[in-house]
């Protein structure tokens, strides 16, 4: 590959100014002219009821109420989940593993607190709110079901007719030869294993904590045409899905996707939008916002999800992996949406490590909590929490060196991780490992740690994982992008990427610039624009530097292509000699004789006959590149991640005081960009395994809905991090680069735990690993009895 | 609903306003267009909303009665560059790449105008002390607490 000139370098990013200054529009920023404003109606009393009366009178006698619209005005409309699976996997597939779309806009049988009741417009927000207290509403309250166990009861109430036994999804086995997800013979397995370890593990319920609460605008205009303005961080689904949902042609929905004040998964498919895009049909021709307080974000947006994880494995005294065997069961929350994440965790397990044989099965069960659905790792957080930690006990009990384990039983280069017959071209675990041992001083400090004494101890773990760069092949990937080259020779992409943050518009940018031989000033790229971008899957999975990336990229080349077409022509020369510098084209024979990439596009537009020859001098037309890119390939990112942790044996606390992460990321589009979402996907990471729960009552309410009762690490709680980017060769993403979204989460929960390990001999079964839970287990084992005295 | 008259100065411009005796100063600034400043919580727990009052010292705009700032001169993200120059502390952010998805980045910023002007020198850990109130779910704070150091740096010596 020729030396790259804008991808590999840390440039700013594009948004960076408008951010700063405070300029950037978020959805709440936008002020239509003579809006009105929206307020949800939500049962914040009971987890489970179902609604006998609702009485609008008085609400609709207060100040402002403009309209309120209840469960009958929405009847018209289809039902639907928030999820993207009836779009994303085949009907097929989607009718093994029966997806419905079973939730009403507004509600009579509450299936979590703050299901969504009734809505108001009015004209100010002050007015609806102050009218949605004056709803009364009168329930019979229902059982509230808050584990799998007790939804499964044969005498639990039904959460849908479509789902009997509460069984919101079941992994599909059956549609695998061997009668269930994975390979070999699992009895024979475990016959054959000298040792046998299993474990029932607790996986916690954490919750995105995006700073931005969700907020819309909507507005149904006199085109007839539902223009939504929204952070989803998928904006073309969004579309298909209101589309499904209301029955409107695509043509009459303009989704605009807005600056995403962080997204993490919480903004994957559908939040807000059924709501105020309802509201907006209400009242034709007028502009209605909607927001959500941060109390509501609590009780109504997902969540990850929880549950129990049964795994067993078998390995023989050498440590070889004979047998995988899980059960992950899942609390759906109240409804269907994303029920497959727990076949997911299956895929992602599956894909680490060597075993002789393997088995994943599980479910998703209703239950009366907050709805589980996309964060950050899709189901890799829970399943690498539980595996990699039984897995250094065993290492632990043989002796056998955890970093020589790793290495010898990854999955390798040429295998087909994920079962789908998809084989991956690449794979650096080895380097990672190797290079995370040395960045972290791993054998110096095991030998620092041998030798304490006293109440504060510090022990060190790891873990090796891996991730997908993409959906596909369990999943479709597809990305639109097409470039105009404008007359001045500067580019316009358009492509409906979505940027939560972490620089996504930044790296496509460069990867244009790159691909067209421009400056970074030179091109812009334009997204969250229905109407101009075509089809893009949105941000998921890892996946928009693999598949958007490599989409815009050809869209590039395809112009670029277009561009020599036209030079050689006029040169007289084949195209597959021309060469571009500084945007004049030529070939190496003839240096000297040059056409000017501005006069080509620029007398391309302004296309006249030479008053000499009556000829135009390039071929006339305007150039626009186009890319509908579908990947064949999903080559995954390896990543380790070290930890040290001290823990006060009096106290239970803990603190996390290094943390070195290395990913095998192929190509870094943008170093800086890279290192910025590893370090936040760690304090996600840090969260998910040490504080972050969302606790309930009994009664189904949530308890801890606040920034303060729900602990995040903050700026004192973060350990120092050191991220090392391995740069190993990369055939198929564009540039080099692979998938880095999500890897950062999934890490440092089992590091943490087989850190936590080694400074106590403890492991824990129930995430996350709370102080009270050490302290309660130390004790329990009578441990470090009086060391201080 | 009772109102009262105020006067505010924001971003140095004078604002004559009837404000709802229960409105808070960061629904009256948003309310104006100064939308920089950013509802997170409303309830004092993520200091996206932070404001600084006379140019140096901190507030949290939702907790804030609008009425109880009749008279203060506020500064906000939007009030910060002069004459097309950002702020030593806004280019800081940019130059460390601390700015993701950016919605706490106007009240980090003011927040760290505010522990600069406090202390001109502060270390790492003061820093990340001071920081604690901010809220920033994007970041893992590295390269924020980086930022902060920079514009520490670049700040010394500056007359203020
Ligand atoms: S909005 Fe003021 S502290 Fe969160
Ligand atoms: S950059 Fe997103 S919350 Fe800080």
């Amino acid at each position: 590959m020729s030396e790259l000139k804008i991808v590999g370098k840390s440039v700013p990013k594009v948004d960076a100014k408008i951010k700063v200054t405070g300029r950037a529009m978020y959805a709440d920023d936008i002020h239509m002219p003579n809006a009105l404003h929206g307020k949800i109606v939500r049962c914040m009393q009971y987890a489970h009821a179902r609604v006998i009366k609702l009485d609008i009178s008085r609400a609709q006698k207060m100040p402002g109420v403009v309209k309120i619209l209840v469960p009958e005005d929405i009847e018209k409309y289809n039902t639907y989940n928030t999820g993207v699976m009836d779009l994303f996997a085949p009907d097929e597939l989607n009718a093994v593993w029966g997806e419905i779309g079973e939730e009403p806009i507004f509600t009579k049988h509450v299936k979590h607190q703050g299901d969504a009741l009734c809505g108001i417009i009015a004209k100010t927000e002050a007015e609806a709110e102050a009218a949605a207290e004056m709803v009364d509403v009168e329930y019979e309250p229902l059982p509230v079901y808050l584990t799998t166990e007790e939804a499964s009861h044969p005498d639990a109430v039904q959460f849908t007719p479509e789902k009997p036994g509460n069984v919101a999804y079941r992994v599909p086995g059956g549609l695998f030869p061997e009668g269930f997800y994975g390979y070999g013979d699992i009895d024979k397995g475990f016959a054959e294993s000298d040792l046998i370890y299993e474990e029932d593990y607790y996986v916690p319920k954490q919750k995105h904590c995006q700073m931005e609460p969700h907020s819309y605008i909507a507005q149904f205009d006199d085109q007839d045409r539902l223009n939504v303005w929204t952070s989803s961080q998928m904006p073309k689904p969004v579309q298909t899905k209101l589309h499904k949902l209301f029955g409107l042609p695509m043509s009459r929905i303009k989704v605009n996707q807005t600056v995403i004040g962080g997204g993490f998964g919480t903004r994957l498919g559908l939040i807000g939008e059924p709501y105020v895009c309802a509201m907006a049909l209400a009242v034709p021709g007028r502009a209605i916002k909607l927001n959500y307080t941060r109390e509501e974000d609590w009780v109504a947006s997902e969540t990850r999800h929880s549950g129990r994880f049964k795994l067993k494995m078998g390995f023989k005294k050498d440590g070889t992996p004979v047998v995988y065997d899980g059960y992950m069961s899942f609390e759906k929350g109240g409804y269907y949406t994303h029920g497959g994440v727990v076949w997911v965790s299956g895929i992602l397990a599956r894909g680490a490590y060597k075993f002789e044989n393997f088995r994943f099965d599980g479910d998703a069960i209703f239950t009366n909590k907050v709805p589980c659905g996309a964060f950050r790792g899709y189901g890799n957080p829970q399943q690498a929490l539980c595996m990699e930690q039984l897995i250094q006990r065993m290492c632990t009990d043989t002796g056998i060196d955890t970093i020589e384990w790793h290495k010898k039983w990854h999955r390798e280069a040429g295998g087909d991780p994920w079962g789908f017959g998809v084989p991956t071209m690449n794979c650096g675990a080895d380097e990672v490992l190797d290079r995370g041992v040395e960045s972290f001083g791993w054998h110096e400090k095991k030998e620092i740690n041998a030798n304490q004494s006293g109440p504060k101890r510090r022990g060190t773990g790891m873990m090796l994982g891996v991730h997908c760069s993409a959906g596909f092949p369990v999943l479709l990937e597809h990305t639109v992008a097409t470039v105009t080259l404008n007359e001045d020779a500067t580019a316009i992409i358009n492509c409906s990427i979505s940027d939560l943050g972490c620089g996504n518009h930044t790296a496509i940018t460069q990867i244009a610039a790159e691909a067209l031989g421009f400056s970074m000033d030179d091109v812009f790229l334009n997204w969250g624009d229905s109407d101009a971008n075509a089809f893009d899957i949105g941000a998921h999975a890892s996946r928009t530097i693999w598949t958007a990336g490599r989409a815009v990229k050809e869209a590039c080349e395809d112009a670029m292509k277009q561009v020599y077409a036209k030079a050689a022509k006029f040169l007289k020369v084949d195209p597959a000699e021309l060469v571009m510098e500084d945007k004049k084209i030529f070939t190496k024979e003839a240096p000297d004789q040059i056409v000017d990439l501005k006069e080509l596009l620029w007398k391309g537009i302004y296309a006249f006959m030479s008053p000499e020859d009556f000829q135009f001098k390039f071929d006339r037309g305007q150039i626009i590149g186009k890319a509908s890119f579908m990947p064949f390939a999903n080559n995954p990112g390896w990543y380790a991640c070290f930890v040290e942790v001290e823990v006060d044996t009096e106290t239970g606390e803990l603190k996390v005081l290094e943390c070195t992460y290395v990913n095998d990321i192929g190509q870094a589009i943008n170093p800086a960009a890279v290192e910025g979402q590893l370090e936040g996907g760690i304090q996600q990471g840090l969260g998910f395994s040490l504080t972050e729960e969302m606790y309930y009552d009994e009664n189904g309410l949530i308890l801890n809905n606040s920034f303060t009762d729900y602990k995040m690490f903050g700026p004192t709680d973060m350990p120092k991090c050191d991220i090392q980017l391995v740069t190993t060769e990369e055939q198929y993403g564009p540039y080099g680069a692979r998938g880095v979204g999500e890897a950062g989460l999934c890490a440092p929960g089992p590091a943490v735990g087989n850190a936590i390990f080694d400074a106590i001999g403890i492991q824990f079964n129930e995430a996350p690993f709370t102080p009270e839970k050490i302290l309660k287990a130390i004790k329990g084992k009578g441990l470090f009895p009086d060391k201080r005295a | 609903m009772k109102t009262r008259d105020i006067t505010l100065h924001i971003n140095e411009e004078k604002y004559n306003l009837t404000v709802d005796a229960n409105q808070t100063l960061l629904q009256v600034l948003r309310s104006i267009g100064s939308t920089g400043t950013k509802y997170g919580c409303g309830t004092g727990e993520c200091g996206a909303c932070t404001v600084l009052v006379n140019g140096k010292t901190s507030i949290l705009a939702c907790l804030t009665l609008a009425a109880l700032a009749d008279g203060m001169h506020i500064t906000t993200i939007m009030g910060l560059e002069k004459d097309g120059e950002l702020h030593p502390v806004q280019q800081a952010f940019i130059d460390r790449h601390a700015i993701q998805c950016g919605f706490c980045t106007p009240g980090m910023v003011m927040k760290t105008i505010s522990i600069l002007e406090e202390n001109p020198n502060p270390t790492e850990d003061q820093i990340r002390h001071e920081l604690e109130g901010n809220m920033c779910r994007c970041t893992g704070y590295e390269k924020i607490v980086d930022a902060v150091q920079h514009a520490r740096d670049m700040m010394k010596g500056e007359t203020r």
